[in-house]
């Protein structure tokens, strides 16, 4: 599973991105929980990043494989 | 509705125009959004704008097709820039198409809306600094290359490439402090934090003076040292004693050598008045904002100073690469012993070591015996276990039967053969394969508590040495410029200093060169088994094809192996 970081989020995790071997398919709460303890910084951003599944918003039940391209998604700033 | 989207690091046309497929559309209309000059009520010169490209893509596409149905239009343009856009630049263009303005207006509002909402597209940081004086003079533009960067447009060795480049994908960046970066290559645009200089500059030992003061007669009211930083508005008829590499003490001055001027006491006097300003002015070198070092590029001495004098001291960077390679054959040697008759010693080891130095990356290497039974066995009780790697290279040897136990070794790893011949020489039994992470390899011989990297390379090389300098330029560094992310090597254009004498060849061929100042000299090579050229090959020159002898002096290929 890669997870994909973004804009300020780079800055709090030191890198653009992370792989992650889960046994099973995670959902967001699991997801959260692994990404947590590998990068404690993440959790001043929980509250305003949404997850994005292999490029689509996920639902809030949604489940993360080994294959998903997952990415956090601060809040959003273009035009 | 037809729909375009683009996401582009350059600066948006001035001029773009609906579909030509519409013919006359009743409305055109279009959207520009324009980096201010305030951000957070700081004065800026550049936004920085960062983007999560595919899923941006789908987000504007899935956005407009909802929009399309409420209001019915024809046609949708969306570009949007991303990197660092100066200050009166366009960051966004919106174009829509429709028979008429009611339905073009009320879309462009509600998919800005949306836009700004739901699309990953960041303004990642402003770049803020005072105002640049105007009379600045403008940069002038890098010298272009004397060779023109050319893609090679054979078929069979640009299918090679393509396929190796469209597998795998960068590997995770990381941030490292610039004394380990040496050699790595930088994942992320860095952009000057402010001018250089910061200010104007002297660059003599001399006196400060308005730049257009017409006095003859000079009263002396300060002296600064290089490291002084003291402004103050100079008068007519005042002058400030300065050192070389002294900051000017405000803007529009000029420095008079000191050999030009006369002292007496507080006093000076002019006895050569000459055009020369003597400064460097502040942002000569580079301006806020602008890029210094760009992503892709690798991180040589010079670099690394230019990214310590930005400040920035720990670049995200691709990381150290993990490499594992494999001789084959009972014919092959160590290069310590002598050979038995039919036998040869191992050069492609220390071939491989050294062609690899130029990517930061820890090599594992071992010999496989030939017997397929026994190399399965070596493997899978690796005594010298990396915790993963990245690229695996396997040196077939010339023996008889090397060429299926390459490939059956791979695909016993869990490889996916992509290809196993290019049309070249040398080099054409060049096996290539990829895997997803979950394999025989990632099990046994890795160990399954290390995440492992999503997709890994193999290749097999063709046995002889000037085959494995071939395909490691040509294919295990596109590779490696892939999973580093770094700006992959191409071919140019040169002359050739000499004839090169070859009858037409029905494969494509890379001919060792040597590339000095009066062209490219041909090295004399007749087969792939020849090895003496390696020690002045530092070009391989392309041969379409069919294409024969080439005399001196024509236009020709190459790729720089230096």
């Amino acid at each position: 599973m890669r997870i994909l970081f973004f804009a300020q989020l780079k800055d709090a995790t030191g890198c653009d991105s992370a792989e992650l071997a889960p046994p099973a398919p995670l959902n967001a709460e699991q997801l959260w929980a692994e990404l947590l303890t590998k990068f404690p910084r993440l959790a001043a951003h929980r509250a305003s990043v949404r997850l994005a599944n292999n490029c689509e918003y996920a639902a809030p039940d949604a489940v993360f494989g080994a294959e998903d391209e997952v990415a956090m998604i601060p809040p959003v700033s273009g035009g | 509705m037809e729909i375009e989207i683009q996401l582009t690091p350059g600066p948006i046309a001035e001029n773009i125009s609906p579909p030509p497929s519409l013919g006359a559309v009743g409305a055109w209309l279009e959207f520009r959004g324009v980096v201010r000059k305030e951000e957070n009520e700081q004065t800026i010169s550049a936004l920085e704008y960062e983007a999560y490209p595919d899923m941006a893509a789908r987000e504007i596409r899935r956005i407009l097709e909802s929009l399309g149905v409420k209001f019915p239009c024809q046609a949708a343009k969306v570009i949007h820039r991303v990197g660092v856009i100066p200050v009166g630049e366009t960051a966004i263009y919106v174009g829509v198409a429709s028979p008429h303005r009611g339905e073009a207006i009320a879309l462009l509002a509600e998919f800005m809306d949306q836009l700004k909402q739901d699309v990953p597209i960041w303004k990642r940081r402003a770049l803020s600094i005072n105002p640049i004086r105007d009379d600045m003079r403008s940069l002038t533009p890098a010298p272009k290359e004397s060779e023109t960067p050319h893609v090679v447009s054979c078929k069979s060795l640009d299918e090679a490439l393509a396929e190796i480049r469209s597998h795998g994908q960068p590997l995770p960046a990381v941030r490292a402090p610039l004394a380990e970066a040496f050699g790595h290559i930088l994942r992320e645009t860095v952009c000057a934090p402010s001018d250089f200089p910061d200010g104007d500059r002297s660059t003599r030992d001399g006196y400060a003076i308005l730049q257009n003061d017409a006095s003859g007669i000079f009263q002396v009211v300060d002296t600064l040292h290089a490291a002084d930083w003291k402004p103050r508005r100079l008068k007519p008829g005042e002058a400030v004693r300065m050192a070389t590499g002294a900051a000017l003490p405000c803007e529009n001055l000029r420095v008079l050598m000191q050999e030009h001027v006369e002292r007496d006491g507080d006093n000076i006097r002019i006895t050569k008045r000459e055009a020369a300003l003597n400064l460097r002015q502040r942002g000569e070198d580079v301006k806020a904002g602008q890029p210094l070092v760009p992503a892709g590029a690798r991180l040589d001495a010079g670099r690394l100073a230019l990214l310590a004098a930005a400040g920035c001291a720990q670049p995200l960077v691709a990381p150290r690469l993990r490499v594992v390679h494999f001789t084959t054959g009972n014919e092959i040697v160590p290069p310590d012993q002598t050979p038995r008759p039919g036998q040869v010693r191992d050069s492609n080891s220390i071939l491989i070591r050294g062609l690899l130095q130029k990517f930061p990356c820890d090599v594992v290497q071992a010999h496989l015996p030939e017997d397929f039974e026994v190399a399965k066995q070596l493997v899978s009780t690796f005594n010298f276990q990396p915790s993963t790697f990245n690229l695996l290279l396997i040196s077939g040897g010339a023996g008889v039967g090397d060429k299926d136990f390459t490939r059956p070794l791979l695909e016993w790893l869990g490889f996916e053969i992509v290809f196993s011949q290019v049309n070249i020489r040398p080099g054409r039994p060049l096996i290539f394969g990829i895997t997803g992470g979950a394999s025989v390899l990632a099990s046994q011989l890795v160990g399954s508590l290390a995440p492992p990297d999503r997709v890994r390379m193999a290749f097999g090389l063709p046995g002889n040495p000037l085959s494995h300098f071939v395909c490691f330029h040509l294919f295990v560094a596109a590779a490696l410029a892939k999973l580093t992310g770094a700006e992959p090597e191409i071919f140019r254009r040169g002359r050739l200093a000499a004839k090169l004498d070859d009858p037409p060849c029905p494969r494509e061929t890379l001919w060792p060169a040597r590339r000095g100042p009066a062209g490219l000299h041909p090295l004399a090579w007749a087969s792939s088994g020849d090895v003496t050229c390696l020690r002045e090959t530092n070009a391989l020159i392309w041969v379409p094809v069919n294409r024969g002898p080439i005399e001196s002096g024509t236009e020709v290929e190459f790729l720089s192996t230096d």
